[in-house]
């Protein structure tokens, strides 16, 4: 636009209705004095709007504002209420049955008795096409919804202040040509309809732009939040990250601890065949079981089952093993050096009185350990044994049916102060001896049935013509048969003798 | 109104009545939480009577026997008396394969084993 069209306006003087128009050449500034409501006192309003909420809070605003307020539903009803007693001011809605705001429009613009009313349609401006209609319809100014009232009020002030011309919607109207998006209209409208209406569209786009300028901030805000947040967030995920693996190195390590507890995979006993399986349900498990040369005549063998599974329960089983170990020291409490400079072996009842003596400092914990331990004498083929709370020890003769030999004795770390009965077993050439956490008689299927002694007698005795490794390998197999789908809940450690003079 | 998750608790002639709601102890945080509002029960009281009803336990991990042991510990210390009822088999098995039958006093009812405090 080349100048702004009102500088190049022609006055038209007409009065109407007793309201005095303007009569200076270049007085398109707001006369203070013309308008009936620009005294500041209230006018009549008529608004069309269909939603019955807006239109109620439209009302309410305006009515406070000091404004008398007729409400049509409908376009046509609106007209009606413009008919009927002709209001300073309408306010109209576009989107509405029966007529729309457009219609609505027109109807006011070309009725000679109405066009000078100054007339606001509220648009959502979604699209340009919209400022096409509303010069069509004659519209002389848009307010975009969703509008602030105040901003509706002042709009609704400053055209009351600058009234329209009585023919200036009319007189000058012509046909002009408007390319938008590609299209070519072809609209009927007045210069100050034209100059009116664009005016109220740019000051409603300084508003919506100020909006946005506002939002962006907000959203710059929003954002700079939003990247902190994240860099905090990758920075702990990163801490987490770093203690998981700390965390898989320390289990991976006690892991390791905890295999330096079990026999060496190589290991011979002389006059002995051994077998051994080892299961733990966990990455650190509660059991271990060994077995070694003490001297050179007596072997010890044990499995120890520390209650309760994961971290606690292997340090207390690492602890545990530190004081059962063959190699001589202030620690073990199996070999010591005599007086006359050879090995003494402690006698199984002594170690676990010792165990438990020791062990009762744990009282905080509430962790305790069941154990078996033997001593077999190789030469003769006796094997002295206590058990700490520990599951019978099963002896199965070649040929013969397996037995089980419970003992008495509480678990170590329960009680304070008891002694622990020693119990012997005479082997004959041939006999097998099993040692075995209560993981398997205890194993549990999926309906928690234990497995069962009877059971693990059966295997064992089904076993018997076969090698001893054969017999602890189908035992193991036996325990994760029972326990499918989900597998043994509880460490599995099982240990197999074969004395063999 | 129960302030007690796991147990629910009752008192007759300053005897602890403590009933596990749980039918399985077997996880680590039940077993704890058992521990922890014993604890609360109990409080720095010096070993006070108590009997444990373990009627509706139908399932218990061996790692309950070390809770146990300490409790017998703590009340024992204290010249106060722990007995237990309600054992079912299963779980009677438990306390047989440690021997922990011989250790603790343990009554088939409720009734039998508060009786067994006026004996």
């Amino acid at each position: 636009m080349r100048l702004p069209a009102w500088q190049r306006l022609k006055p038209e003087h007409r009065t109407h209705s007793g309201k005095t128009a303007m009569n200076s050449d270049a007085s398109a500034q707001p006369t203070a004095s013309a308008g009936s409501a620009a005294a500041g006192g209230g006018v009549d309003v008529v608004i069309a709007e269909d939603s019955r909420i807006q239109a109620k809070m439209l009302q309410r605003r305006l009515t406070e504002a000091g404004h008398t307020v007729r409400w049509g539903e409908t376009g046509a009803e609106a007209l009606a209420l413009v008919r009927e007693r002709r209001p300073d001011i309408i306010v109209s809605d576009i989107e509405m049955p029966v007529m729309t705001g457009y219609e609505f429009c027109k109807a006011v613009k070309t009725d000679p008795a109405l066009k000078t009313l100054p007339f606001i349609l509220l648009s959502t401006l979604a699209d340009p096409i919209d400022i096409i209609r509303g010069l069509d319809a004659g519209a002389d100014n848009y307010v975009t919804k969703p509008y602030e009232a105040d901003f509706l009020l002042g709009r609704i002030q400053s055209l009351l202040a600058s009234p329209l011309e009585e023919d200036s919607a009319g007189a000058e109207a012509a046909m002009l040509e408007v390319t938008l998006a590609g299209q070519q209209f072809r609209v009927k409208a007045g210069r100050q309809q034209v100059l009116n209406l664009l005016v109220s569209t740019f000051e409603n786009a300084v508003a919506k732009n100020q909006e946005l300028v506002v939002a962006n901030q907000d959203l710059s805000v929003a954002r700079d939040n939003l990247q902190r947040t994240n860099s905090e967030l990758t920075d702990l995920n990163e801490q987490i990250s770093r203690n998981n693996a700390q965390m898989v190195r320390d289990l991976e390590a006690a892991a390791k601890v905890q295999q330096s507890l079990l026999p060496a995979q190589d290991v011979t006993i002389p006059a002995t065949q051994v077998a051994w399986r080892y299961v733990p349900c966990h990455s650190l498990a509660g059991d271990f079981l060994n077995i070694f040369m003490l001297d050179e005549e007596h072997v010890g063998l044990f499995v120890v089952d520390v209650s309760g599974h994961g971290v606690p329960s292997s340090l207390m089983a690492v602890t545990v093993g530190r004081f059962l170990t063959p190699k001589v020291s202030d620690q073990s409490l199996l070999v010591r050096q005599g007086a006359d400079g050879r090995i003494a072996v402690a006698r199984p009842a002594e170690v676990a009185t010792q165990l438990n003596r020791l062990f009762q400092a744990d009282e905080f914990s509430g962790l305790y350990f069941t154990i078996l331990y033997g001593v077999l004498h190789m030469p003769t083929g006796r094997l002295d044994y206590v058990s700490g709370g520990h599951p019978a020890l099963v002896r199965v003769p070649a040929g013969g049916t397996p037995e089980f030999h419970p003992v008495e004795g509480f678990p170590i770390a329960f009680v304070p102060d008891v002694d622990y009965e020693q119990h012997s077993l005479q082997l004959s050439p041939g006999d097998r001896i099993y040692l075995y956490s209560d993981g398997v008689p205890e194993a549990m299927d999926k309906d928690r049935q234990q497995l069962g002694d009877e059971a693990l007698a059966g295997v064992l005795a089904a076993t018997r013509s076969q090698s001893l490794d054969e017999s602890v390998k189908a035992l193991l197999q036996r325990v994760e048969d029972w326990c499918q789908p989900i597998g043994p809940l509880d460490d599995v450690s099982i240990l197999g003798v074969e004395w063999r003079p | 109104m129960d302030q007690y998750r796991r147990i629910q608790t009752g008192k007759k002639d300053n005897i602890h009545i403590v009933l596990f709601k749980d039918k399985k102890i077997l996880d680590d945080t039940v077993l704890d939480e058992i521990k922890t509002e014993i604890n609360r029960l109990i409080g720095n009281a010096a070993g006070p009577d108590m009997l444990l009803d373990f009627a509706n336990v139908e399932f218990m991990s061996s790692a309950m026997l070390g809770l146990l042991g300490q409790l017998h510990r703590k009340i024992s210390q204290g010249q106060g008396r722990l007995k237990m009822c309600g054992i079912r088999p299963e779980i009677f098995q438990v306390f047989k394969l440690t021997n922990l039958d011989k250790l603790f006093k343990i009554f088939p009812d409720a009734p039998a084993g508060l009786a067994a405090f006026e004996a």
